[in-house]
């Protein structure tokens, strides 16, 4: 399937790899590249001498197109900024900000820039600083989010800006994949899905929790100091919803949260460590490689074309 | 000109009958996230006919940085 993003990826499938923290590192992101899609890793708040090493080992694992996903919040972004560039990564998302100050830097270099985007707004605001395609991010998906749907959001967005547009956000099978095509997106972008792949190096436990979810398991803390964080419930998310609506401070809240990802993905503490996962966990029911689940969703997406003809 | 970024800033929020000053915060006061802060700039460079480039949006925390802000950019009122 040829679209603006595969041909501006150099990729060949039209699906790119979330860059969740903690999670997508480099066996998972090498694992989705060499399948023909886009592998990301995620530098979260990791030092950049880490994100330096997550990048070498891509490009040990082979020659495929990948990018590296930068939370603007780091304390270190201005350095993995820079890393990108003198480590010649073609492709940088970003999350949780605005990365205006970094884009001539990466511009000149040309890597490729693809903001995460919550509104049309910012979307315009990203073409106009010069990005290359955004991602559309519903707040169907996991980990921090915006409030617009993923439904909702993806056709306003295509409709305001003429780069291409990547849809993200409650999209875990080719029937999502083909809907986001619908709307207008040219690629899609696949998190909670992922976390359950083979290649993945998540905790049993926590690939476990997903494959188990149902539709209602997913949970939103965090509203009320305007950081709102999707995760699927458990003993942690209630303690921290108690105290939210007790008006606990935002420092006692992040006091909860504190080491919490890294607790659930590494240790597998299911109880206490933050679950994140999209809405969609509840369609995931099995642990498959990332070739079986590209190859998969792209078999559906298009089984799911005929189906419509919509003449 | 505040008058005029007033009844701006009532619209996109959607608060009508709020006061705004040059002291309003758009964060503490307002509710405001930086979502909201690109609908308003995108607003206020139709208005005004000028360009605010994204990477400006930090510093303007307050109505009173976007009243300067539009002032050494030219504007008038």
């Amino acid at each position: 399937m040829k679209t603006r993003i595969t041909q501006l990826l150099g990729i060949q499938y039209p699906i790119i790899q979330g860059g969740m923290a903690w999670v997508a590192e480099y066996h998972l992101a090498s694992a989705v590249s060499l399948a023909g899609g886009l592998g990301i890793i995620g530098a979260g708040g990791a030092p950049a001498d880490f994100v330096h090493e997550q990048i070498r080992r891509m490009k040990e694992a082979g020659d495929k197109p990948f990018g590296v996903n930068i939370m603007l919040m780091n304390p270190e972004a201005e350095a993995i900024a820079r890393l990108v560039v003198t480590e010649g990564v073609k492709v940088v998302t970003t999350g949780a900000g605005n990365p205006a100050k970094y884009m001539s830097m990466w511009k000149e270099a040309g890597v490729k820039v693809i903001p995460v985007v919550a509104s049309v707004a910012m979307a315009k605001m990203m073409e106009r600083a010069g990005a290359d395609a955004v991602v559309a991010e519903g707040t169907e998906s996991g980990g921090h989010i915006g409030f617009a749907t993923t439904m909702t959001l993806v056709p306003q967005v295509v409709d305001a800006v003429k780069i291409p547009v990547i849809a993200a956000g409650g999209i875990g099978d080719g029937r999502g994949l083909a809907a986001a095509m619908m709307l207008g997106a040219e690629a899609v972008q696949i998190g909670t899905r992922f976390v359950v792949a083979k290649e993945s190096i998540v905790h049993e436990n926590y690939k476990k929790k997903i494959i188990g979810a149902k539709d209602i398991d997913s949970e939103v803390t965090g509203m009320s100091h305007g950081h709102p964080v999707r995760q699927l419930r458990n003993s942690m998310t209630r303690e921290y919803l108690k105290l939210e609506k007790a008006g606990a401070s935002f420092e006692e809240l992040e006091h909860l949260t504190l080491g919490a990802l890294k607790k659930a993905v590494v240790e597998g503490d299911v109880v206490n460590g933050t679950l994140m996962a999209g809405q969609i966990a509840g369609l995931i029911q099995k642990e498959q490689t990332c070739r079986e689940m590209i190859e998969e969703m792209m078999d559906q997406a298009k089984e799911a074309g005929k189906q419509f003809p919509l003449q | 000109m505040l008058e005029r970024i007033a009844e701006i800033i009532r619209e996109q929020l959607n608060a009508d009958g709020i006061a705004i000053t040059m002291d309003t915060s758009f964060e503490k006061d307002l509710e405001a996230d930086s979502l909201d802060l690109f609908e308003l700039v995108m607003t206020l460079e139709d208005e005004y006919g000028v360009e605010i480039p994204s990477e400006e949006l930090e510093q303007l925390t307050t109505v009173g940085a976007v009243v300067k802000y539009l002032q050494d950019k030219g504007v008038e009122e």
